[in-house]
């Protein structure tokens, strides 16, 4: 049937799709586990030394668990920021509204670098460069952005007649901000949260300029790819990659059986 | 009430796995370095040298750990400097050309001459090396060097073809030629095949015209524009056959993964890397930095410079040389470290075939990079 | 009566009229203005006042001289530069958006809601993962030795140059992309009203009719942004053509950093990047215009 053979072409496509985006990480997979240091084929053989490699630094522990607080700092924050403005924006009129926006949507106009120098020059000036509060208050500022983007789009999905509803009912604005406008909007912030976590947890040009002697582990992937080529890359990208996976299944699952929880 | 235990239970089993989870990630090997009452040492660098194999040693011998951070061109080291306090870093590993910039711009205290071996100096020349002395003081010790020249895919390119920079421009490399991002080694090698020589970073108007013209011709050839990590997979994967502005440093550390390259210093001269360490301005850290470049200069420190992972360079003190070819003769006779050998390092400077690296002198840095963004245009 | 769109109520309690200090307003308003002026329009100003600085020895030093501004916008170089960037960037959105749209209609359409849901979250991985590392293994991929020009020769084609290339570029700045595309478009159609798509097939509408002229003007909005988006990350990227493409041909990103290599010309960089984000402002606000303003005749 003519629906079927489009059905099956569809679905292959989006199979392509997914095969174009996952095949670097696919390939960068396998060549975590082969043992010539610059990857061609045919392949060498199969080695781990550049997991035990990475394992037995603890300079790369460090900057993996800098990198966590970073970029779940950062979400928090942005996502925080990204909610408030996108409210303000969908409900309210006001003199400087132009202004007020632009100001949350232009970071990510700027450039990186320049952006990442000019931070770094301004931080050092009220003394707040060389930390890990420095990486996350320029990530915040670059993030949230993205956050208010999302949370814009969902709230633009709401019957503005809800919160007017709402209130004639007798509920104040703070309530129906609780009971109505935060349920409505829960899965943009989950996706503002996992977003802008992602944005930070890969960014390197800022990150580099404003940590001082702090490692996040973009920067620590950028020095070996800068100064030391070999698959230590890949097995930290390897590694990064099967951590997510499992959040994003064990999200899955938290989603699935709240969802059950919710029908029962 | 099942439904109330069973949403428990996953409440827990959720806690559970966050807790154990977190606390893996966040508990995982400190183990390996003892940090107790260590002095924090923070190292400003290009990658390789605040590695275990270059500084454990000395780090074990002296209770000190070293904080590496990495930078890949001397302008962004410069830049970070400049906006950093004063007293960030206390030790920093600089490219000889850059000295002359950290020193002008006021980031690097004064050394001590008479704490450092220039008696056993294999050259000359490295006694009293150009941008490293404010008249008669010392701001910057050298401590090692390489050799720029042509580099090649030695299935594509013969020994003979590549003894001048004119094999660069062999048909057969169309598209196939690299070149390492940045314009000054690129330009100078541009500039010896115009015959410059000693010269060759004082350019008149009229030379300058000619080598801008000559690199202009290699535009056909070229066939892209690389950093440290694009250089090697280009080299390594064939996408590149030859490559401009680069030496043994990367072709070396490829050689020995056992990829088909090499590099010659061709007929019209080479170009020499320098890498120097200063003590960082304001550091309260001077004299155990000041000992640990004593160190680097010591036999025992040279070996482990030219044995450098990252990338090979040259034992500059005599007693530097012998300790490396007793230690590993396969790498001295590698990179012909071996008095009397053909294409020693030194015999190759009194020869006058190699020139340091130095910044142009009557145009800026601002007009060859000018240019370099217009060949990159072109 | 359903007031889809209208403009944004004014703010305040509208039961009780008073006129006080409306705390509720401004704790939303009030964060964004605070941080940001702090982090973000410091740094910004600092920029600005950066690109009028001289540098002498190496050392920036306070001025207020035009000479990087003309120095900079004199040079060929750098309208070469400019106009690429735009070009590729152009390019790279649109290729995006249209290799995306197939796959997010039928994420939105013809899958189920698990399903949707597992492929979006299966798309946010890749953010999660090294985008260096990701860009680093197509050198693999698309090398003249690589896996693709192998698979190829099986067939008798190739091997085609593809890396140090503008499709290299383009690869890589879909590398970055279109995971982005594909899931914001995915989201804005799963989220139309579906009651108007049946109606249109009902009164004999054709699918790709459907398509053009219910489907994407409904979707408008979201897919502006998600076009903005891919525009935006395209234009400031530097990873993707300089690693894939080998700068062949530099495009504003790769312009900065050269410019930092001539003796600290931080200030002629600044120049470039002012440049960059006034584009990128005038488009943002462009399209954002056209993404939210009302169909002329809707009834509000």
């Amino acid at each position: 049937m003519k629906g079927r053979g489009l059905n099956i072409a569809l679905a292959a496509y989006v199979a392509l799709i997914f095969a174009f985006v996952f095949a670097p990480i696919v390939f960068s997979l396998i060549f975590s586990f082969n043992s010539q240091r610059f990857p061609t084929i045919p392949l060498g053989e199969f080695s781990t030394e550049w997991y035990v490699k990475i394992f037995n630094d603890p300079d790369v522990w460090q900057a993996v668990r800098n990198s966590l607080i970073v970029s779940s700092s950062t979400a928090v924050l942005a996502t925080t920021l990204g909610f408030c403005t996108a409210y303000t924006d969908f409900r309210y009129n006001f003199r400087f509204k132009g202004p007020y926006l632009a100001l949350i949507l232009l970071p990510p106009t700027i450039p990186l670098i320049i952006m990442a120098l000019a931070m770094l020059a301004w931080l050092s000036r009220i003394g707040m460069s060389g930390q890990l509060w420095s990486i996350i208050l320029a990530h915040s500022v670059l993030t949230a952005p993205f956050a208010m983007a999302i949370i814009r789009l969902r709230l633009h999905q709401m019957d503005p007649d809800l919160e007017a509803a709402a209130w004639n009912l007798g509920g104040t604005e703070w309530q129906t901000m609780r009971h109505v406008i935060l349920p409505f909007c829960a899965p943009a912030i989950v996706s503002a949260l996992c977003l802008t976590a992602a944005v930070s947890f890969d960014e390197f040009a800022v990150a580099w300029f404003v940590s001082g002697l702090n490692k996040t582990v973009p920067i620590v992937i950028l020095e070996i790819v800068q100064g030391n080529i070999d698959p230590t890359v890949n097995a930290i990208g390897t590694f990064v990659f099967l951590t997510s996976m499992t959040l994003v299944i064990l999200a899955q699952v938290i989603f699935i059986s709240r969802q059950i929880k919710s029908h029962s | 009430m099942t439904d109330t235990h069973k949403t428990k239970a996953k409440h827990m089993l959720r806690r559970d796995v966050l807790r154990i989870g977190g606390g893996v990630v966040l508990s995982a090997p400190f183990v390996s370095r003892a940090w107790a009452q260590t002095t924090e040492i923070n190292m400003l660098a290009w990658y390789g040298h605040g590695e275990p194999d270059i500084v454990g040693a000395f780090e074990e011998a002296n209770n000190v750990k070293f904080v590496p951070k990495y930078y890949a061109g001397g302008d962004n080291m410069l830049a970070l400097i400049a906006q950093s306090p004063p007293g960030t870093y206390d030790v920093i590993l600089s490219d000889a050309e850059f000295v002359q910039q950290l020193n002008l711009a006021g980031y690097i205290e004064e050394l001590d001459a008479n704490d450092y071996p220039f008696d056993d100096m294999l050259h000359e020349d490295f006694t009293k090396f150009p941008g490293h002395w404010d008249g008669d003081t010392l701001f910057s010790m050298m401590v090692r060097c390489g050799h720029l020249g042509v580099s090649y895919n030695t299935t594509a390119m013969s020994a003979e073809e590549a003894s001048s920079y004119n094999g660069f421009w062999k048909p057969e490399l169309e598209g196939k030629v690299g070149h390492f991002d940045w314009h000054l080694p690129n330009l100078g090698m541009m500039s010896l095949l115009n015959g410059n020589g000693a010269g060759l970073w004082d350019l008149s108007d009229d030379q300058w015209a000619a080598v801008q013209e000559k690199t202009m011709s290699l535009r056909p050839q070229a066939g892209g524009f690389f950093d440290y990590g694009g250089t090697f997979n280009g080299l390594k994967n064939g996408e590149m056959l030859a490559m401009c502005g680069i030496g043994d440093w990367i072709t070396g550390a490829l050689e020995r993964d056992g990829a088909p390259v090499a590099s010659v210093i061709p007929a019209e001269g080479g170009i020499q890397w320098t890498e120097s360490y200063c003590i960082g301005k304001g550091t309260d850290k001077a004299d155990i930095v000041k000992s640990f470049i004593q160190y680097m200069l010591s036999p025992e420190g040279q070996v482990k410079s030219a044995q450098m992972l990252a990338y090979p360079g040259f034992a500059i003190t005599k007693a530097g040389r012998a300790l490396l070819q007793e230690v590993d003769p396969a790498e001295a006779n590698r990179s012909h470290q071996i008095d009397g050998m053909e294409n020693e390092p030194i015999a190759l400077i009194n020869e006058g075939r190699i020139h340091y690296r130095d910044i142009p002198q009557q145009q800026t840095l601002e007009d060859w990079n000018d240019f370099w963004s217009e060949y990159k245009n072109a | 009566m359903a007031l889809r769109g209208h403009a944004p109520i004014q703010g305040g309690n509208g039961l009780s009229g008073r006129r006080r200090i409306d705390i509720y307003a401004l704790t939303w308003r009030l964060p964004i203005i605070l941080w940001q002026l702090l982090f973000f329009v410091g740094p910004v100003i600092f920029m600005i006042v950066i690109s009028f600085y001289v540098v002498k020895n190496y050392r920036m030093t306070e001025a207020f001289e035009f000479v990087n501004w003309q120095r900079m916008l004199t040079r060929g170089f750098f309208w070469d530069s400019y106009w690429y960037t735009l070009f590729i960037a152009s390019i790279s959105a649109t290729v995006a958006m249209c290799l995306a749209f197939p796959a997010a209609w039928t994420l939105a359409f013809r899958a189920s809601e698990a399903q949707r849901r597992w492929a979006v979250f299966l798309l946010i991985i890749p953010f999660f993962t090294s985008y260096l590392v990701r860009t680093f293994s197509w050198y693999v991929i698309l090398a003249e030795s690589g896996v693709l020009n192998a698979v190829l020769g099986y067939i008798g084609l190739g091997p085609f140059r593809m890396l140090n290339s503008h499709f290299g570029t383009i690869v890589g700045y879909l590398t970055l992309t279109l995971p982005l595309a594909v899931i914001l478009q995915t989201v804005t159609m799963a989220n139309i009203d579906k009651t108007l798509v049946e109606a249109a097939r009902n009164l004999g509408c054709k699918p790709l009719a459907t398509i053009w002229r219910v489907v994407l003007p409904l979707s408008k909005t979201g897919f502006i942004v998600a076009a903005l988006f891919c525009f935006i990350l395209a234009f400031g990227d530097f990873v993707a053509p300089f690693y894939l493409g080998g700068s062949q041909e530099p495009t504003l990103p790769i312009l900065i950093l050269d410019t930092t290599k001539s003796g600290q010309q931080w200030p002629r960089a600044a120049v470039v990047a002012i440049m960059m984000m006034l584009t990128l402002f005038t488009v943002a606000f462009a399209a954002i215009a056209l993404a939210y303003r009302k169909p002329k005749g809707a009834k509000t």
